[in-house]
């Protein structure tokens, strides 16, 4: 279960690229040379790696609108696992070379094949596969962290701490560890007891004892408003949790409660420091809803916290309704639009935001001239130059929790402004971000009362709960074609 | 000390990042010896810093075969690092660690353990790091020295892993490190221990014979390392279930090992994912291997890998089902499993990478009851519409994710039952063309690849159905109505749905469509771009015998009558053009539209303003015209054998075409075809030649002899000469080839541009004719010339292909002294002695002198001097051993020999005008001595 070789490579949209860093592990080579035999391809230098690469991720010749070897319509499709030819004399392909694309970085590993690669096996016989996977995950969190882009000096300093990192975590090809922001912790004593020390907790807690759990639900939603389509809206939640507990492995035990007749959580997903569970939280998933096993908790996860803080379990649920309701129109009157947005928030959800606000785009018309619109709540803000409306609803709904939108706007056709292949016409929509505290949808909740710690000094237990919502009402007054939503974050 | 340096070298950083870049082409430049020695001294260089030794490790860590080719010099290397090791202050953890590694990347790369000088090696290896991980926690270093004993396991660990079984034997004392320590390292011991037990077990179970306590014995074994492993390696384990897995035949009592293996996994909660992952699946091995354990020893992990959010978990569980199926896993969890993936196949929180790989262990499930076992993709019996009725693509996903969701999703609609098949392949119909409209809109190109691929893979499960694909038809042609630029697309999905889909008529009912939609254009709407897309489009169809052509010639004749093409003279158009009229000649339906064709061809041969393609036209009218159908498709087919022969010899005359490019085009060879041998000289007894003449009046030899060189391009070249041969048994496409034209590349500057050289034929049963390959040294320095070659084979075609790198080693450059036939012995002995005061008396900076010694062995001294320095021999007194060498290196270096037998050793004095030359002597010598032996450098060099 090692990976033969690891590469980062940097590139910008029409660039050839380059590898800003890569890794070899000969005696990993030694043995896929050895279990491969005739079939062996060795790694190529790195920059005879790039070219194929790119192409089998499609980014290469940008210009060209077509080339058969990048776009050819039969090349199956193998992501994440390519199978990059390599050119020149020897050529050859290196299957399974994994590879995941970060904004301008590309992550990439090869795995270990330790079963004959003629015929070739399916990935899933491959145990190295995910033991790359979860390397390239570590890499990424530890190249790019929560935020995403991460460019020049910075990348520069994370790339130049890499190899230290990798001599702890991947020293011979075998992973060890999955990589984390920041470098491995210095490591501490070994414990007096004869209690082994987790290999994930490489310290122990002294001080004052802590537990911090954190409930935060996200709700998606695409409400099209149309009778031939469905409104569509998911919950899923997660729970993380930062817990300071002095002792080798402390135990602690989180219980989420639903309300009396709230609808099962699913999909339910632990962290590997859960030590057991019950089958029965594991049940309810939510592809399958026939079996109305109706176990709704409580639900009990036992498990010895590691130092930093952690996603203890996630899950989904099926709500009855969305949070907030909305419907979007458009007419095309001569040379504006006439908009009419109502939105209607859900008796049930607590009319308390730490915001709210709507954003309403406008694609292929060219930046917003006129702007002649009236809201009954809030404010509205204008980007012309990006023909966006942003109606500011703030912390409140009014009394009757229901808002509206309405006026006309007109555009300057002159300069492009911005496009979108999906929203011509009159097709668009409306997205809507919000959050309001303490408030989960699906009802789940955790107190302090839910958190049992099994350690010498008496904790403070801290617990919240938020929502995170994000919700797109699409509109179209014509015909609707297609279905909408535009994803955020 | 080895031989001088030169210059001082640049600064590491940059030459390690140049190494890393190409080390091919930076080995080209400087030997791998010479580096790996520079690379040696900078570590032992106390004054560097240890950022630049840990930079200079990286090196040989990841390219440990290229710096140390050899077993011997990996041997040297092992043991150089070693010393350097044993003399790094406790304290620099760090740069231990670094060497740590790269001892046991060179160690495990470069030796095969056979010499007895490696075994010696070996052990120090295996001495050195098993000493490390005694050190349990810390009790003897303090805890900085911690990632030293977790390297130490982890290189033990790879030791194992490439030599499986090596520690079967110590698996007690392995067993106890591992239950001693206490600190986070116990998953570094845990992991060693399994492994090894897992050897252990495998080498057992292929024993015929296994004796009541062998079991036992293994466990408890604590003796020395088993060298064996390392000449005859155990063979990989089968992990596919096609192989036969090795089973330990043994009623034997299992106790020991099954309270071994449940430790364990009791355990293994302590270790990190991906330890955890890779502990079980060692551990699944050895339980199918001791069918005595039962896999019911995984049941307690279960539950808790079950609920993972961990892929590396998730994935150890299915190899568990896979292995263990109905024994460890009931229906139920079996359903549980597949829900758990289709779940998490689209789980919001997991990333696209992974989503991806569960819908691959969704198309590979292991089932209980598996229908095939072929290992291709199949649908588990269990996946219903219902169950993946979450993985429907949507426009959402990016393009990686929605084509492989359609992909799963068609294989389940293939199997589903009618109403759902209805339902389902229409929203599939329906996601296609929610693509197809922004591809409308001007989607990007990546929009547009992914519709077409789409758009293939719902032909290739749906093809029959022909609601959809009429629908579909119809919808790709309003798109070219509008986007004539996505012709090579189209074409491309016409292609390979004709390639891989032969039963389909769809194919041609596009191209019938398309070639409709295209005559009925009013041409005063057409762009230039627009036509050649067209034209593009219309060619396709030509070569379809079941379509039509009587619209298309319609069209063209309009189109030149009408339009102001012919005016405007266009070449490629009328290209273009006739590219349509070439494929309409070779139709069968050729006499529907005969009329009309030669009308068109006799328009075109009149009207159109260029006279390239009125020449075109007119050809093909006369071949229209006057030859019968089977002579014209006989002229105009591409034959199955020969063929491209008599189409090149119509090149000229013909348009443009795919079978025609590729007459004309160079292709590439499949695999190497020519190799140049090394012509060994026919040892021309050159005994050495006393000339008579009198040549009086020169005193001064060196004087005259350096006169010489005045006159330009004096003796500045070396001529190396080769036999052409084939490499090895080549296809009989290349039996005879003519026309080889050999074109060679420099690999560095240290030589003039070579002159290609050409050979009029190779033929298979013929000698290979001799090469002569003429260099030109800046620098005599060894190097490697890149050779490639064009030639043409029998059948008209060009192809182009790579040789073998063709090394230039230090003695092809030497040559004889330079001076006239004429002179005699002595007045070379005079040379020699006068070149030797020259350069001793340093009246060049340049000059070095320098000694090289080494045992005379089996072979005399008089064997060696003869059997390489014949040619170059300026005196030979053979009775008291001494010799005097002179070799030349153009354009003007020398390097002199003064050899001598001394009592216990021979000795050779070496003078050169050039001390960069001296690394090169050094290791010529050696290599020719072929003894151990050093190297001295006088104290004036």
């Amino acid at each position: 279960m090692s990976i033969r070789a690891l590469w980062v490579i940097s590139h910008e949209k029409g660039e050839c690229g380059t590898v800003s860093f890569s890794r070899r592990y000969p005696t990993v080579e030694r043995r896929a040379r050895g279990l491969a035999g005739r079939r062996y391809v060795p790694i190529p230098e790195d920059s005879d790696l790039l070219r194929p690469l790119l192409t089998e991720l499609g980014v290469t010749d940008p210009e060209k609108p077509f080339v058969t070897s990048r776009d050819d319509c039969a090349r199956p499709q193998r992501s994440p696992a390519l199978e990059v030819h390599l050119e020149g004399q020897d050529g050859g392909t290196l299957w399974p070379l994994l590879a995941i694309t970060q904004g301008e970085l590309i992550l990439a590993c090869l795995p270990l094949v330790e079963v004959p690669l003629e015929p070739q096996p399916p990935l899933p016989s491959l145990p190295s596969v995910s033991q790359g996977l979860s390397l390239l995950a570590g890499l990424q969190t530890f190249i790019c962290g929560a935020g995403g882009r991460v460019e020049g000096d910075l990348l520069a300093s994370r790339l130049a701490l890499l190899p230290a990192v990798l001599l702890q975590t991947c020293p011979l090809g075998t992973p060890l560890d999955t990589l984390q922001l920041g470098l491995p912790p210095a490591p501490s004593p070994a414990p007096a007891g004869p209690q082994k020390q987790p290999a994930w907790k490489p310290g122990v807690h002294r001080g004052r004892a802590v537990v911090n759990v954190a409930l935060s639900e996200q709700v998606r939603s695409m409400q099209y408003g149309s009778r031939t389509k469905q409104d569509l809206w998911d919950v899923f939640g997660t729970v993380t949790c930062k817990c300071e507990l002095e002792g080798v492995l402390p135990n602690v035990t989180v219980t989420l409660c639903l309300p009396p007749n709230g609808s099962p959580l699913q999909d339910v997903l632990v962290h590997p420091c859960v030590t057991s569970l019950d089958s029965s939280v594991l049940t309810a998933n939510s592809i399958d809803d026939s079996d109305g096993s109706s176990f709704s908790g409580p639900y009990k996860f036992p498990f010895s916290p590691p130092l930093e803080p952690f996603r203890l379990c996630s899950y989904t649920s099926q709500v009855p309704v969305p949070p907030i309701l909305g419907s979007y129109q458009l007419k095309e009157e001569e040379s504006q639009l006439k908009l009419t947005v109502s939105l209607k928030l859900h008796e049930s959800v607590r009319n308390s935001f730490e915001y709210c606000e709507a954003h309403l785009p406008f694609f292929n018309r060219g930046p917003l001239n006129i702007v002649d619109v009236r809201v009954s709540a809030g404010q509205l803000e204008v980007s012309r130059e990006k023909s966006l409306l942003v109606w500011v609803l703030g912390q409140k709904f009014p009394k009757s929790l229901e808002a509206t939108l309405g006026g006309t706007v007109a555009f300057s056709g002159q300069s492009p402004g911005p496009v979108d292949p999906l929203c011509t016409g009159l097709t668009a929509y409306i997205k809507l971000y919000f959050r309001v505290p303490d408030l989960t949808l699906s009802g789940c909740s955790v107190d302090q009362h839910s958190v049992q710690v099994y350690s010498s000094a008496k904790p403070r237990i801290t617990t919240c709960e938020c929502q995170h919502t994000k919700s797109t009402n699409a509109h179209k007054s014509l015909t609707v074609r297609t279905h909408m939503k535009k994803c955020t974050h | 000390p080895g031989p001088p340096m030169a210059a001082p070298p640049s600064p590491w950083l940059q030459r390690v990042a140049s190494f890393s870049r190409s080390p091919s082409r930076f080995l080209s430049r400087a030997s791998a010896d010479v580096f790996l020695a520079e690379l040696l001294r900078g570590l032992r260089d106390e004054r560097a810093a240890e950022s630049t030794q840990v930079l200079l490790l990286s090196l040989l860590q990841e390219y440990p075969t290229l710096l140390c080719p050899f077993s011997s010099a990996g041997e040297e290397t092992c043991t150089a690092l070693m010393a350097i090791y044993a003399q790094v202050p406790h304290k620099a953890v760090n740069f231990k660690c670094h060497l740590m590694l790269a001892i046991t990347n060179v160690f495990i790369c470069t030796s095969s353990a056979t010499g007895e000088g490696e075994v010696k090696v070996a052990e120090r290896v295996l001495d050195l790091l098993i000493q490390t991980v005694q050190d349990t926690n810390d009790h003897k270093d303090s805890i900085t020295c911690r990632p030293l004993r977790a390297l130490a396991c982890d290189c033990l660990r790879e030791m194992e892993a490439c030599y499986p079984g090596l520690l079967s034997q110590k698996l007690e004392a392995l067993y106890f490190l591992k239950q001693q320590e206490t600190s986070t390292l116990h998953q570094a011991y845990a992991l060693l221990y399994t492994v090894a037990l897992k050897n252990a077990v495998h080498l057992l179970s292929r024993q015929k014979a296994i004796a009541e306590g062998d079991l036992k014995n293994l466990l408890s074994g604590n003796e020395g390392f088993v060298w064996k492993v390392m000449e005859k390696p155990l063979p990989p384990f089968p992990l596919s279930s096609t192989e036969q897995i090795p089973v330990l035949q043994t009623s034997a009592e299992t106790r020991e090992l099954k309270s071994v293996v449940s430790l364990l996994l009791e355990e293994s909660y302590l270790l990190t994912a991906v330890s955890q992952s890779a502990l079980l699946r060692e551990l699944i091995q050895v339980v199918v291997m001791v069918q005595a354990l039962s896999p019911a020893l995984f049941k307690s992990q279960l539950l808790r890998l079950f609920g993972t959010m961990e892929i590396s978990l998730l994935h150890s569980t299915l190899l568990m089902k896979g292995t263990f199926t109905d024994s460890l896993f009931t229906t139920e969890d079996e359903n549980f499993l597949l829900k758990r993936l289709v779940g998490m196949a689209q789980h919001p929180l997991l990333s696209s990478a992974h989503k991806l790989f569960c819908m691959d262990c969704i198309l590979h499930f292991p089932e209980n009851r598996p229908i095939s076992c072929n290992g291709e993709e199949s649908l588990p019996v269990l996946v219903t519409p219902r169950l993946a009725a979450s993985l429907l693509p949507t426009v959402f996903n990016d393009s990686g994710t929605m084509l492989r969701r359609l992909r799963l999703l068609s294989l389940v609609y293939l199997e589903a039952d009618e109403d759902e098949v209805e339902k389902g392949v229409g929203y599939l119909f329906d996601h296609l063309m929610a693509l197809w409209k922004i591809v409308d809109n001007y989607g990007t190109r990546e929009v547009t690849a992914t519709f077409f691929r789409a758009a293939y893979t719902f032909l290739y499960y749906f093809y029959p159905n022909e609601k959809f694909t009429s629908d579909l038809t119809k919808s790709l042609c309003e798109l070219y109505s509008r986007q004539s630029q996505l012709a090579p697309n189209m074409i491309n999905l016409i292609d390979r749905t004709q390639e891989n889909l032969p039963e389909s008529g769809w194919p041609i009912r596009l191209l019938q469509a398309l070639q409709t939609q295209i005559v009925e254009l009013p041409l005063s709407q057409m762009t230039t771009q627009s036509l050649c897309w067209h034209l593009k489009v219309l060619g396709r169809v030509a070569k379809e015998s079941q379509v039509s052509q009587k619209t298309t010639v319609r069209f063209l004749l309009n189109l030149l009558a009408s339009s102001g093409l012919c005016g405007s003279g266009d070449w490629r158009m009328g290209n273009a053009v006739l590219a349509v009229c070439r494929h309409l000649l070779r139709h069968p339906g050729l006499d529907q539209v005969f009329i009309e064709l030669s009308d068109l061809l006799q328009f075109t041969m009149h009207h159109y303003e260029d006279m390239d393609i009125q020449d075109h036209a007119r050809f093909y009218y006369t071949l229209l015209t006057n030859l019968s159908r089977e002579k014209l498709s006989g002229v105009l087919d591409k034959g199955p054998e020969g063929g491209q022969a008599k189409v090149r010899s119509l090149s000229s005359l013909m348009a443009e075409s795919e079978e025609l490019s590729s007459c004309l085009t160079i292709h590439p060879t499949r695999g190497p075809v020519l190799h140049l041998l090394k012509h060994q000289l026919n040892g021309v007894a050159s005994e050495l030649q006393n000339s008579r003449s009198e040549h009086s009046g020169v005193e001064d030899y060196l004087k005259t002899y350096r006169d010489q060189f005045l006159s330009p391009g004096f003796s500045s070249d070396i001529v190396l000469k080769f036999h052409l041969t084939f490499a090895g048994e080549v296809e009989a496409l290349y039996h005879k080839l003519f026309c080889i034209c050999l074109h060679f590349e420099l690999t560095d500057s240290n030589y003039e541009e070579v002159t290609d050289i050409d050979v009029p034929c190779l033929l298979k049963d013929r000698k290979p004719p001799v090469v002569s390959l003429t260099l030109t040294p800046r620098q005599p320095y060894p190097m490697v010339l890149r050779a490639s070659a064009i030639f043409s084979t029998e059948d008209g075609l060009s192809w182009r292909t790579q040789l073998a790198d063709v090394p230039v080693a230090f003695p092809d450059v030497f040559l004889p002294l330079p001076v006239p036939v004429s002179w005699s012995l002595e007045a070379r002995g005079r040379l020699f002695d006068q070149l030797w005061r020259a350069m001793s008396s340093r009246e060049s900076s340049q000059s070095a002198i320098s000694l090289f010694c080494f045992q005379v062995g089996e072979k005399p001294l008089s064997d060696i001097v003869q059997s390489h320095f014949h040619r170059y021999l300026v005196s030979a007194q053979s009775s008291q051993e001494h010799y005097k060498v002179l070799l030349f290196l153009p354009p003007k270096f020398h390097i002199l020999f003064d050899i001598k037998n001394a009592e216990d050793a021979a000795r050779v004095n070496i003078a050169t005008d050039s001390w960069n030359l001296l690394p090169y002597i050094n290791s010529y010598l050696k290599s020719i001595t072929d003894l151990d032996s050093v190297t001295v450098p006088s104290p004036e060099a």
